[in-house]
């Protein structure tokens, strides 16, 4: 008698595995941390998505700017490719994922606005820091360094195509 | 997830595939030199790229892989007869040497240099580091030999094994870069097993459940970089680095020897899981060696004369419910290899990765099928050649180290990266 593993392992068997869809479509948030990389977010949203929203920058209410204690609430908006500006715990709020996007060597210090809003609302925020032409491996470092403490994930992408494929892995 | 296409693409290895070419690129390993372990032994059966080959020691100590099968009428020479500087076919006599070049058909006088016109395809097979290595691509693209440190070091201080694996070798790979299953899947075997025990970094594998990743691309191919928090403002960094297309090395413990794997294609619903286990600067101990022997570590016990692992499909893996509801273990499988492989022939022969959801820790994994992809659209377009073909590129070791905080890993480990010989790895 063949074992039950050895059976259902078998290619025949894995004609049986059942169609039906084991998810639901997800949000992804996709926040250029910068200009250069605002290019690439621009560049990769043109393509289909699965309910993925790109923004090209974050803007501030005049009370804060990103670092600073807020007193009061700071507000932060989102941009997003047809000029609108969404806010940015809102957006978070009905996100299932983050992914901010970073060029090597720029400033990256909005990455902790964002971080805050993921945290209020337990979502997974992951870091890509894309390269710069000419950046150097300490322009690296200082990227990953301002995404470090924020992130589940940092990943230094080969470029835009990465992005893409990356984005495509997780149905975004 | 990956569309339908892709999936094809990347774990179809045979000849001709886009795949297949890339892997034909390199060395890869092809036996244990246990297999050949004498001149004129027995010769070996090898199917390596969905290619049915032959593998034999001549009676001068020369390696051949040659096709499996007789130039006259097709019979397999795994009966033939290995004598005089030759594999004889026992059906009537043809004789082939380690090139796969006839030397003699029985029935037509030797003047007639008939044998000169027949010739099976051969690859070259040469030996380091207790390995049988082959390259199977084009001759005139051979590159230098491999130069992974488990190689290279004298015998006393490495080991490797094999099993079987019957699944594709991709989703194999994957395990092996996939950092995050390790606090899940072998968190009961860290403090049990004879060669993971007691290192001073495990401590912070068992208080830090939920490590964070960091993955960078190398010349050969990845880093993945997985930290958990230390005393003092630092980071405890356990990286893994991955040479395409398939070695990976798992990140060190203590002084125990450091390991890793290599999965190399048999067709595309089989491969060889390749473990290798060794010390950069002393001798293996007789402990450790009879520990390997027996299957701890990443190694497996076998069925008694094969490299079929003892717990395998055909009895459930000898699936323990009890210890998995103690928890002493995970999943209720024994031993760290076991409990990959189980999981992962669980999956079907090729994993249907359209059906995946993968998150984003599971960066690894994706960006190992984009290089992997991109390399082998280069190599089909424009024929370059991939990383992990320079032998500079397999002088990358595995490191377990604490970091300041705001350190790079690829920066701070940058010297603990290196195989350097005579120097100890880099490891807590
Ligand atoms: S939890 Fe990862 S495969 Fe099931
Ligand atoms: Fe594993």
């Amino acid at each position: 008698m063949l074992s039950e593993s050895a059976r259902v392992t078998t290619a025949q068997e894995a004609a049986y595995r059942i169609q039906y869809p084991n998810s639901k479509r997800r949000a992804a948030k996709i926040i250029a941390l910068d200009k250069t990389s605002a290019k690439i977010v621009d560049e990769v949203s043109r393509l289909p998505w699965n309910g993925a929203s790109f923004f090209t920058s974050l803007s501030f209410s005049a009370k804060g700017s990103p670092g600073a204690e807020g007193g009061e609430a700071l507000q932060a908006w989102l941009n997003d490719l047809a000029g609108h500006a969404l806010n940015l715990v809102a957006e978070v709020a009905s996100s299932d994922f983050v992914v901010v996007i970073t060029a090597a060597g720029e400033d990256a210090r909005a990455v902790s606005i964002i971080a805050d809003a993921c945290k209020l609302h337990n979502k997974t925020l992951v870091g890509l820091v894309v390269p710069r032409d000419g950046a150097s491996e300490d322009a690296v470092s200082e990227s990953l360094n301002h995404l470090r403490p924020y992130t589940r994930m940092l990943v230094v992408a080969s470029g835009v195509d990465y992005v893409e494929a990356m984005l495509m892995a997780l149905r975004a | 997830m990956l569309k339908k296409e892709q999936n094809d693409y990347v774990t179809q290895t045979g000849p001709g595939t886009p795949m297949g070419e890339l892997f034909r690129c390199y060395w890869i390993p092809a036996l244990l030199s246990e297999e050949l372990p004498e001149n004129d032994c027995p010769p070996v059966r090898v199917k390596l790229l969905s290619e049915r080959l032959l593998a034999f020691r001549d009676s001068e100590g020369r390696l051949g892989l040659i096709d499996e099968f007789c130039a006259h009428r097709g019979v397999s020479l795994w009966f033939g007869r290995n004598e005089d500087c030759g594999l004889r076919c026992p059906y009537h006599g043809w004789k082939f040497d380690v090139t796969g070049q006839c030397v003699e058909v029985p029935s037509e006088p030797a003047e007639s240099g008939y044998a000169k016109k027949i010739k099976l395809k051969s690859y070259p097979l040469i030996e380091k580091g207790g390995v049988l290595w082959t390259y199977m691509g084009d001759p005139a693209k051979q590159p230098a030999e491999p130069e992974f440190e488990f190689c290279t070091v004298p015998l006393n201080q490495t080991f490797s094994s094999k099993r079987l694996q019957e699944n594709n070798w991709l989703q194999a790979m994957e395990g092996g870069i996939d950092s995050s299953h390790v606090s899940w899947l072998h968190r009961g075997d860290l403090s049990s097993d004879p060669l993971f025990k007691g290192a001073a970094g495990n401590k912070y594998n068992m208080a830090d459940l939920a490590p964070v990743f960091e993955v960078v691309e190398n010349d050969g191919g990845l880093l993945i970089g997985a930290r958990r928090n230390a005393e003092d403002d630092q980071y405890y960094w356990r990286i893994t680095p991955w040479v395409m297309p398939t070695y990976t090395g798992v990140p060190p413990r203590g002084d125990h020897p450091i390991h890793g794997h290599f999965w190399i294609p048999i067709d595309d619903h089989n491969c060889w899981a390749w473990s290798y286990d060794y010390h950069p600067t002393r001798p293996l101990t007789d402990g450790e060696v009879q520990a390997m022997r027996d299957g701890k570590g990443i190694h497996v016990k076998y069925v008694p004369g094969t490299y079929i692992p003892l717990a395998n499909k055909t009895n459930d893996y000898l699936m323990n419910r009890e210890a998995q509801k103690a928890g002493r273990t995970y999943s209720g499988i024994e031993g760290i290899g076991m409990q990959d492989a189980s999981l992962q022939e669980s999956m079907g022969p090729i994993c249907d990765r359209t059906k995946e959801n993968l998150v984003g820790t599971d960066n690894g994994v994706i960006m190992a099928r984009h290089r992997l992809m991109r390399a082998a659209k280069a190599l089909a377009e424009k024929g370059v050649i991939p990383p992990g073909v320079n032998p500079e590129h397999h002088k990358v070791r595995q490191a377990a180290l604490l970091l300041k905080r705001d350190v790079h890993f690829k920066e701070g480990a940058k010297e603990a990266l290196i195989a350097k010989k005579g120097v100890r790895q880099t490891s807590v």
